[in-house]
């Protein structure tokens, strides 16, 4: 299989149609045993006869043609919208999410709606309403997660590209644990509107694909500042794939000290060895001290259970049919529990208040460590891939988190490289991957 | 015994789309949910886009009416959390105070803060309307220092006052909702919610007041809790006590940054800021020398005050004041309009005075005349040209018009003469209306008197 640059090459060239692309992967779909594809757009052929009338007559976008899964956590019209939970079953989206507009632009087709851990909040993909998602790139081990179906839809080649969703690591893992690139954009970047939120000061909307150029093509279609959002950055001319390159000749790139010890020795390794990789790119390796690493977890989980107790008082049963905490797995329950146990009155002062407060010590943290490096590097997740269905605990369920959820403590410009890293970089700073 | 009550008014901000979308704010003559899009319906994913500042400017300028100190740090939208079917998400949007430590009246005025109406739930047919989710409130918390219903009433009115003042708030009124806190020395605090007029408010609070001191002198106590008026009986019932009081469990939204207030807003705002009422009021008994009970009416209405004060450059005070509390007062609650919206400019009070004051109509043209503004929305120069209503001061010819009417009613003439004065004034209406009320009834009475009494000697 060639790589997405030449195949975008030869759609525009009318080498493949766009139909042709599309039912190939329709047709990988209906044979896929990874579980990773819970619904397909019925409307995908026509859309992709339409591309390819644009690209005869020399007016497609950037995608012309491309097929993209997309975690049901995002909505596209008329299609279910689901976040892989009973309560929203029967949810048929009413609009399409901000990116979904930018990626239709562009002449992307969406393929599918892409399985995922229950309304995001897992990091192993055991926990859809749908089944478990199987991990294309290791027989037997879980993806990752959440953001599970989208990685595995790529490793298991059923579509070019894909968009998730990350609050505290969920497009990196499945990405790190499936073998592909995910990418989480700094908050901000990229409009959420239109994604159903998990914990809203921590979401982002990102991409996943085979190499860095495919999930930078995806990322540059759909970043940029949106007025339909409050949150949104005004930022102007984003362009990243004409400025990735292998050279790195004059960066300064940081490893922490911290990351290492809380990590697998078997990751350690491979890391080392990216590492020495990127120094004989020319990059200058810098050590980087985060004290309060340790704190970045519970702080993260403090805040992200109590907005996502906030987020969940629509699923009431009015509207959707289902009460949540009538339908929802157990992860969800004791999320929704906790959140609505410390946001209590008399509580708020002790948990969710303490935890923003760290919050903005992390933050001053990592920005302080970046103020002299353009970036860090280092692993994704602290512990290799366990076996699906294999039984662990909450907290070391959580532990998964402990290296990815900092980046997100960060409102900011930062950059955290981690173990998805494969073959080339992108010179940006707006990028943890 | 001594009665503590505090007052939070709710009243909608005037704007044409909604604080958080931009869909229209008219929810009363459309159809149910026609104006709505998947923000104000909290649609799964939907995020509020920033908030409308025009609502937020028009809460700056509320306050400032009230002399609030307005707040220079970033203010936080919060979410409030209940469950009410006419609450799409589960939470309310509400700012933290804006304002804060104004006075109306003497009275305090804790906080001033916006917020986002919920939809409107129809509890018999269990449907629900969201053409009215998330239009921009604004929220007025009082200090407790109101003593009585009637003090109470006396500073809604005020207050509806200054809102109507700065045009902020809907126009067609009506949109009014108020909480109040009472207390009675010895007893515990009640919170009454649903009140949704002045009126409501005086009636729940009289209500109210008779229960507690009921439950006192049989020896019980008034418990802690939150009650609801019942409009349609003008009572209160139970809700809920303290104990059951709902947590809100507040937190800063964390899809909107804070709000920041400059202070060159704020000034901007202060430059453009309309003169209280009540200190209009006071300036026009000084400034003008009229009437207190004058002043008051003629400032309960920001045009109607800034038309006197057009008037009286030309017209003496007094004059226009009297005229405008009696004849405009007057033709504005039979036609139940505004003076805003009745058509009537001061340019036409004062034509229409002049050509009074100078005797070329009669008192009775001019208010009839007066009366027709409204639908004719013209001239009165050109309404008594159209009509030939110029006053007639032909004598000879009102002298006719006296004599045709003495031949005409002999029997009204005997009966004055035989001592019944006001048969004259029978006469009087008659010649009037031969003359079609443009002759002087004072110059008509004075004829006539004259050849009736001729007679008799």
């Amino acid at each position: 299989m060639g790589t997405l640059d030449e195949k975008l090459h030869s759609l525009r060239a009318g080498e493949i149609s766009a139909e042709q692309n599309i039912q190939n992967f329709l047709d990988k779909i209906e044979n896929e045993k990874y579980n990773a594809i819970l619904y397909v757009n019925s409307e995908a052929l026509e859309e992709a006869r339409n591309v390819d009338r644009k690209i005869k007559q020399g007016r497609a976008g950037k995608l012309s043609g491309l097929a993209i899964a997309v975690k049901s956590n995002i909505n596209v019209k008329g299609l279910k919208t689901s976040c892989a939970s009973k309560t929203l079953e029967n949810y048929s989206a009413t609009y399409d999410a901000t990116v979904i507009e930018r990626i239709r632009r562009e002449d992307g087709i969406v393929i599918g709606m892409a399985n995922m851990d229950e309304f995001a909040c897992g990091s192993s993909g055991e926990t859809s309403y749908f089944g478990p998602i199987l991990n294309p790139a290791a027989r037997g081990r879980i993806p990752g997660g959440s953001s599970s179906g989208s990685a595995a839809s790529i490793a298991g080649g059923l579509s070019d590209l894909a968009i998730g969703s990350d609050t505290g690591g969920s497009i990196r893992n499945p990405a790190s644990h499936c073998g592909i690139i995910g990418i989480k954009p700094t908050y901000g970047l990229v409009p959420r509107q239109g994604l159903i939120d998990l914990a809203m000061s921590f979401d982002q909307i990102g991409t996943l694909g085979r190499d860095v150029y495919s999930t930078a093509l995806l990322l540059e279609v759909i970043a940029g500042y949106s007025k339909r959002e409050a949150v949104s950055r005004k930022v102007e001319n984003l362009d990243y794939t004409s400025k990735l390159t292998p050279d790195l000749e004059g960066y300064k790139i940081g490893y922490v000290t911290e990351f290492e010890e809380l990590t697998d020795r078997r990751i350690n390794s491979e890391i080392k060895k990216s590492l020495e990789k990127l120094e004989m790119q020319g990059a200058e390796l810098v050590e980087v001290n985060l004290p309060n690493l340790n704190k970045a977890l519970p702080t993260y989980y403090l805040t992200t259970f109590v907005e996502f107790f906030s987020a969940t008082r629509k699923y009431d049963g009015r509207r959707y049919g289902y009460k949540i905490e009538d339908v929802c797995g157990e992860e969800i329950l004791r999320r929704i529990h906790i959140g609505s146990y410390i946001s209590q009155k008399e509580y708020s002062g002790k948990y969710y208040r303490k935890a923003l407060q760290f919050r903005s010590l992390i933050t001053r943290e990592l920005l302080e460590a970046l103020r002299d490096i353009d970036l860090i590097a280092g692993p994704t997740t602290p512990k290799l891939p366990h076996r699906l269905g294999e039984k662990i605990s909450p907290l070391d369920m959580y532990s998964y988190d402990v290296l990815t959820v900092q980046a997100k403590q960060v409102k900011s410009e930062i950059s955290l490289l981690e173990y998805s890293f494969r073959q080339n970089l992108l010179k940006n700073r707006r990028f943890s991957m | 015994m001594k009665i503590t009550i505090g007052l939070e008014i709710h009243e909608q901000i005037a704007t044409n789309t909604k604080l958080f979308c931009n869909c229209s704010t008219s929810y009363r003559e459309v159809k149910p949910n026609s104006n709505i899009c998947e923000i104000c319906t909290g649609m799964p994913g939907a995020k509020p886009m920033p908030p409308n500042r025009k609502a937020i400017d028009a809460a700056i300028e509320i306050a400032l009416m009230f002399n609030c100190e307005i707040i220079q740090e970033p203010v936080y939208i919060q979410r409030k959390h209940y469950s009410y079917p006419d609450l799409p998400s589960g939470y309310q949007r509400t700012s933290l105070p804006i304002a804060k430590n104004g006075n109306l009246l003497g009275i305090g005025i804790w906080e001033v803060h916006f917020e986002e109406d919920p939809g409107k739930y129809d509890p018999v047919t269990g449907r629900v309307d969201y053409n009215r989710s998330g239009v921009p409130l604004v929220e007025i918390v009082t200090a407790p220092q109101l003593h009585s219903p009637e003090e109470a009433r006396n500073f809604l009115r005020e207050l509806t006052k200054v809102l109507q003042y700065t045009g902020k708030t809907r126009e067609e009124g009506g949109t009014m909702r108020v909480d109040t806190n009472i207390s009675l020395e010895g007893g515990a605090r009640v919170e009454i919610k649903n009140i949704n007029s002045v009126r409501g408010a005086y009636k729940a609070l009289l209500f109210e007041i008779t229960r507690q001191k009921n439950l006192m002198t049989h020896g019980r106590s008034v418990k802690r809790e939150t009650r609801a008026f019942i409009e349609s009986q003008m009572i209160t019932r139970a809700m809920r006590v303290k104990e059951e009081a709902e947590d809100y469990r507040y937190i800063p939204d964390p899809d909107l940054p804070p709000v920041a207030i400059t202070n060159e807003k704020i000034e901007y705002i202060k430059n453009i800021l309309p003169e209280a009422p009540h200190l209009k009021e006071k300036r026009f008994i000084v400034e003008y020398k009229i009437k207190a009970d004058d002043a008051k009416i003629i400032a309960s209405e920001l045009e109607l005050a800034n038309a006197f004060e057009k008037v009286a450059m030309v017209i003496p005070a007094q004059q226009a004041a009297s005229w405008i509390r009696d004849e405009v007062r007057r033709i504005l609650e039979y036609n139940g309009i505004s003076f805003k919206n009745s058509g009537i400019e001061p340019d036409y009070i004062i034509e229409l005075l002049n050509m009074m004051n100078s005797g070329k109509i009669t008192v009775r043209t001019a208010k009839k005349v007066m009366e027709l503004l409204p639908e004719l929305r013209k001239s009165p120069r050109i309404i008594v040209e159209e009509n030939s209503w110029v006053k007639i001061s032909d004598e000879n010819y009102v002298e006719a018009a006296c004599e045709d009417a003495l031949k005409e009613n002999p029997g009204a003439v005997k009966d004055y003469l035989s001592g019944k004065r006001e048969a004259l004034n029978f006469i009087v209406g008659r010649v009037m209306s031969k003359t079609r009320g443009r002759a002087d009834p004072a110059r008509v009475l004075e004829i006539l008197r004259k050849k009736v009494e001729g007679v008799m000697k």
